[in-house]
């Protein structure tokens, strides 16, 4: 079991030191993120609509198109110089080998959400009412989202069409991360009681249990050649 | 060849049965009368596009046949 | 069928595979005939909807027969995976392109219904959201399938893709269900509530029901055998070319 975990953290290290070292993923995540949040500024007139009432929906959106951005480059760098055979080659099992994947790219994910979080409460003047439990939501969300966008950046990146197909296959499949996280958050937002939530979250929770673990299980699919 | 061109002809039989439908349908008959007679369209159009759908789908399947036995023909 | 593409089918059977194909295909398709003279001359109006009652036998057949054929490649899509023989992925690819068919009947003929019953072409009901959502899941199904340099990573993607969407249906139903439940409720008269059918409705229901299905299973027979001499002669090439 602890080498079980070993491996996969030493994948997701991996991942995070050439992240670190060349903020390519985060940058560009962080970067539309920002500007995401200042066109939807624009995009809205705050005399017409409340911002608290629409926030919820629009953070969500722009935590998928920036996840999506991040997500489809998880296995270019590798793919490029066939560094990926090499990994492949390594007695790490499939499955780590994934749950390391989605690790690093659930802590760039969450270096956007709290991002984003920042950006939104700023640009709207929101008031996160209780940010503890709307961080834990997002996250929550996030999960989910990054198990299912790496099993399916692995497949986008194995197409001639690459990253374009992405959003394709993977809008379809987030329809329950979308419906109950921003149902979760509009409530938060709008200061309602905890146990109003609670069955959107358990519903997010097992979303990111059923990605992560029918993802492990048929990432050896994915990358077999 | 021949089995295209008779396929093709029985698949315009089919499709020119649908407005045969549809003009026993628009007289003023019995059945007319005892609805509300705003439907109808509706009715037809549906109708109409469960055979343009499955005929679609067989036509480009023989299509992709003979496709393929063309490609034979020429190796 | 022809002597050309017999020739290079390895083996028998494939030839009662298609003689089998077009026999329940004619079946299928006589039976739809009579179905739909059953519709348009023989059976009574139903006294609330009126005429376009009549939708609902076309419905739920197509129902029907996009769940079977999606079912169907997410099983065999499964089972590829597992047993990695070639004829799963035939019959997955062909039940997936009925499926598709079927699912896009049933949009068509959810929303003409949605617009006499409803008011609207479209309303984000929950079994017709699902729908919709479907169909985008297979479409991306034949995307990645067609969007490879190698085939045999395209089938994989492919049933990857399947089977995650067939897990995933139950909880996008869910939240699509509970999705409705906090938006204000449209005047809903559900397509699929019992209707207490006479005895005439019933006939005409189950014949278009059996009709349709019969004339499914003779098509995706029929693109079984196609997807099967596809995969042969593409085989036969590349020996040729190697050789």
């Amino acid at each position: 079991m602890s080498l079980y975990l070993t491996q996969l953290w030493a994948v997701a290290w991996k991942d995070l030191v050439v992240e670190f070292r060349s903020r390519e993923r985060v940058g560009a995540m962080a970067a539309f993120t920002a500007l995401v949040g200042i066109l939807f500024n624009f995009a809205i007139d705050p005399t017409v609509v409340r911002p608290e009432q629409i926030a919820s929906g629009l953070i969500w959106l722009t935590l998928i198109f920036a996840g999506m951005l991040g997500l489809g480059r998880t296995f270019e760098i590798e793919a490029q110089d066939g560094a990926l055979q090499g990994v492949l080659m390594t007695p790490i099992p499939r499955d780590a080998l994934f749950l390391g994947k989605v690790l690093s790219n659930y802590l760039i994910m969450m270096a956007v959400v709290l991002l984003a979080m920042g950006v939104f409460g700023v640009l709207f003047a929101l008031d996160w009412g209780n940010p503890a439990v709307v961080l834990a939501t997002l996250s929550l969300g996030a999960l989910g989202f990054t198990a299912v966008g790496t099993l399916f950046s692995a497949v986008s990146s194995g197409t001639a069409m690459g990253g374009t197909l992405l959003p394709i296959l993977l809008f379809p499949l987030l329809v329950p991360v979308v419906i109950y996280g921003t149902s979760a958050t509009n409530r938060l937002l709008a200061d309602r009681p905890l146990s109003e939530v609670d069955g959107q979250l358990r519903m997010l929770g097992a979303f990111a249990l059923v990605s992560l673990f029918v993802g492990a299980g048929l990432f050896r699919y994915v990358v077999e050649e | 060849m021949m089995r295209r061109a008779r396929l093709a002809v029985l698949a315009a039989a089919i499709l020119l049965l649908v407005p045969g439908f549809l003009l026993a349908q628009a007289e003023p008959g019995e059945l007319a009368a005892q609805t509300l007679g705003r439907a109808y369209w509706h009715v037809f159009v549906g109708y109409a596009a469960a055979w343009i759908l499955v005929g679609g789908w067989a036509i480009s399947m023989t299509r992709r046949l003979a496709r393929l036995e063309r490609q034979l023909g020429k190796d | 069928m022809d002597a050309e593409l017999g020739a290079t089918k390895s083996g028998g059977g494939s030839g009662g595979m298609q003689r089998f194909a077009i026999v329940l295909t004619l079946v299928g398709l006589i039976g739809v005939l009579i179905f739909y003279w059953q519709v348009f001359f023989w059976v009574n109006t139903e006294r609330t909807m009126g005429v376009a009652q009549r939708i609902f036998y076309l419905h739920v057949p197509a129902a029907w027969n996009a769940e079977l054929g999606f079912g169907i490649t997410a099983l065999c899509s499964a089972i590829y995976l597992w047993l990695k023989d070639e004829r799963l992925d035939w019959a997955a690819v062909a039940a997936a392109e009925a499926g598709m068919v079927f699912a896009t009947l049933l949009l068509i003929e959810g929303s003409l219904w949605a617009k006499i019953a409803w008011g609207t072409y479209w309303t984000w009901e929950p079994r017709l959201t699902l729908t919709l959502l479907l169909w985008f899941i297979f479409l991306g199904y034949f995307m990645v399938r067609r969007s490879t340099d190698n085939s045999e990573h395209g089938k994989r993607f492919a049933a990857v893709l399947a089977i995650v969407g067939s897990l995933d249906i139950p909880l996008i139903h869910v939240s699509v269900l509970w999705f409705r439940s906090i938006h204000p409720k449209p005047v809903i008269m559900s397509a699929d509530q019992p209707m207490n059918l006479e005895g005439d409705m019933l006939v005409t229901f189950f014949t278009a029901l059996i009709a349709f299905t019969l004339l499914f299973l003779g098509l995706v027979a029929f693109r079984y055998g196609l997807e099967r001499s596809q995969a042969l002669v593409a085989q036969r090439l590349r020996r040729e070319r190697s050789a």
